[in-house]
């Protein structure tokens, strides 16, 4: 028998762990990010969250650790077998195919095995819920900043995954814009998606999160509610520095 | 793209056959051998622009598989009496073997590496040849039984083109071929979103060989005498690459027109001018990065002429 998944853990990371040379960015770190929620990952600069994201999604090769989804260990895997298992993620600075236009970039993420006709269907209803209808057949590289998060927002949703790690959603979009993708990131965890955020605006994380999650020097440091979060010595010792007496 | 625009664009290409196909006896012997290897050139820009256009893996050795399907056809038309047309079937299964040997370790390689990578497989490739005298008789090169080809190889070659642009394509206007383009624009994204590159990197490579392998064998048969200068001529691998650039790589029209264009420039001045060519070569790539580095066709969608992307 595998591991016991309980129910309402959709990500269960055990004591993961990768060096680059002699920096530990990840250190023995455990997590389990609750199934059908928004949780937020926060840490200093450099406390190992990006690299977390790369690992879980098969970018970097964990040195040791598991990573359990739905009873299988992910660690290890390639990014598109990743990928085919329902995780999706979007970039720190955005990944857009530049030189192909807003449609392009989405349907290249179907599966083979979908029809064209669907394909298209559900790139057109994407690319409405993200307000880029307009730009549809332009090029993704003379898209604003702004724009292209959106699109990359988008694209990682054409088939419908059930985990989606969003790395720094908010960092250079505008207020407005960011209220949109808020609006959109609800919808989708009412739908039952579970959502993880890497971010360092802390109005996203204290008021989009049900469950916080504090990393520093790779490893896990605090977790809980965002009101438990803003009060926790630790946390805010990782942030300011421990007081010198 | 819509059905209609399909439609008329298969309809075009079938025009173009028909042109071709009815125009022999009205060419002289000169004017017949251009138009083929206008054709060849296009067979071998289209071919390359599916891995260095599509896939964005510049290749400086593809000639490598020119050189192959070459000396498939001589060796085995010269010393096994195989007739012709069926060599040609050997090299294409040959080329899409050696192409996936060599694609596995080689394509892991990126930008100039792959490059440089393909250069050396070429020349590597042209060595072999030139000491395993016992099947290619090395350096003396390979002589067929003299025979009038022109027709039959102008025919062979026109089939081949219109296979090569039907299939460049089918894979310019279809999801395989936007995720080509997905892991040109940033491979590590495309995998993260779900594309296994390296199954579509060597798919990509294998094709990208095939035909190139096919014109090689014809125009073996055509000359009637190789030897391993001739067909693994670097050169050949720069027109593939210009004559892409040229007309806008990445796309599917681009290195059709390109290929037509410089071939042509290179015929009207080299009988004038035996050295010529290789100044223009020089000049249109410097004219191309500075001012076109999308190509003619990059340029007209620039400027709105063209519409963008290949799915639309």
């Amino acid at each position: 028998m595998g591991p016991v998944t309980a129910a309402d853990i959709a990500l269960d990371i055990r004591d993961l762990r990768k060096a680059f040379g002699g920096v530990r960015a990840v250190d023995g770190c455990t997590l389990a990010f609750p199934r059908g929620k928004i949780s937020g990952l926060i840490g200093p600069n450099g406390s190992g969250k990006t690299t977390t994201f790369n690992l879980l999604t098969g970018v970097a090769m964990p040195d040791s650790g598991q990573i359990f989804y739905k009873g299988e260990d992910l660690a290890g895997m390639k990014p598109y077998q990743v990928f085919r298992r329902g995780i999706t993620r979007t970039f720190q600075v955005t990944r857009v195919f530049r030189e192909m236009t807003v449609l392009e970039n989405m349907l290249c993420v179907t599966a083979l095995n979908v029809s064209e006709r669907v394909a298209r269907a559900r790139a057109y209803e994407l690319i409405d819920f993200v307000s880029l209808t307009r730009l549809r057949g332009e090029y993704a590289g003379r898209l604003s900043y702004g724009q292209q998060k959106l699109l990359e927002f988008a694209r990682a949703l054409m088939t419908d995954p059930e985990v989606i790690l969003l790395d720094e959603p908010a960092a250079g979009v505008n207020r407005t814009l960011l209220q949109d993708l808020l609006a959109h990131i609800h919808g989708l965890q009412e739908r039952g998606k579970t959502i993880v955020i890497v971010e360092h605006d802390m109005n996203v994380i204290m008021n989009h999160c049900a469950r916080i999650f504090v990393m520093d020097y790779g490893v896990k440091i605090a977790e809980g509610p965002p009101a438990e979060i803003q009060k926790d010595e630790r946390v805010i010792e990782a942030y300011f520095g421990r007081r010198r007496g | 793209m819509a059905t209609h625009e399909h439609v008329r664009n298969v309809l075009l290409l079938a025009a173009l056959a028909v042109v071709l196909a009815v125009l022999p006896p009205a060419l002289s012997v000169y004017l017949k051998s251009f138009v083929m290897f206008t054709m060849m050139y296009v067979v071998l820009a289209l071919s390359w622009n599916i891995i260095s256009g599509f896939t964005g893996y510049t290749s400086f050795g593809h000639v490598a598989f020119y050189g192959i399907g070459a000396y498939t056809c001589a060796v085995l038309v010269a010393d096994h009496g195989w007739h012709w047309i069926s060599t040609l079937v050997v090299a294409a299964a040959l080329a899409v073997v050696v192409a996936v040997a060599i694609g596995y370790p080689v394509l892991r390689l990126k930008g100039p590496y792959f490059a440089i990578a393909m250069l050396g497989t070429a020349e590597g490739t042209r060595v072999v040849v030139t000491v395993w005298d016992s099947l290619t008789h090395g350096g003396l090169g390979i002589s067929f039984p003299s025979v009038e080809n022109s027709l039959e190889t102008y025919y062979a070659m026109l089939v081949v083109m219109l296979m090569t642009i039907l299939v460049a394509y089918i894979v310019g206007h279809s999801r395989f071929g936007i995720r080509l383009n997905a892991i040109r624009e940033d491979e590590g994204a495309a995998e993260v979103l779900g594309i296994n590159a390296t199954a579509y990197k060597l798919a990509a490579f294998a094709l990208s060989a095939m035909f190139p392998a096919v014109a090689g064998g014809i125009q073996a048969y055509k000359v009637l005498y190789i030897d391993p200068p001739s067909v693994f001529f670097v050169q050949i691998t720069i027109a593939m690459a210009l004559m892409s650039m040229l007309g806008g790589k990445g796309t599917v029209i681009g290195p059709v027109v390109g290929a037509v264009l410089l071939y042509s420039a290179q015929e009207l001045t080299w009988v004038n001018f035996p050295t010529a060519h290789l100044i223009a070569y020089g000049l249109f790539i410097i004219v191309i990065a500075r001012f076109m580095p999308r190509g003619l066709i990059g340029f007209a969608i620039d400027r709105g002429w063209v519409r963008k992307g290949m799915v639309h």
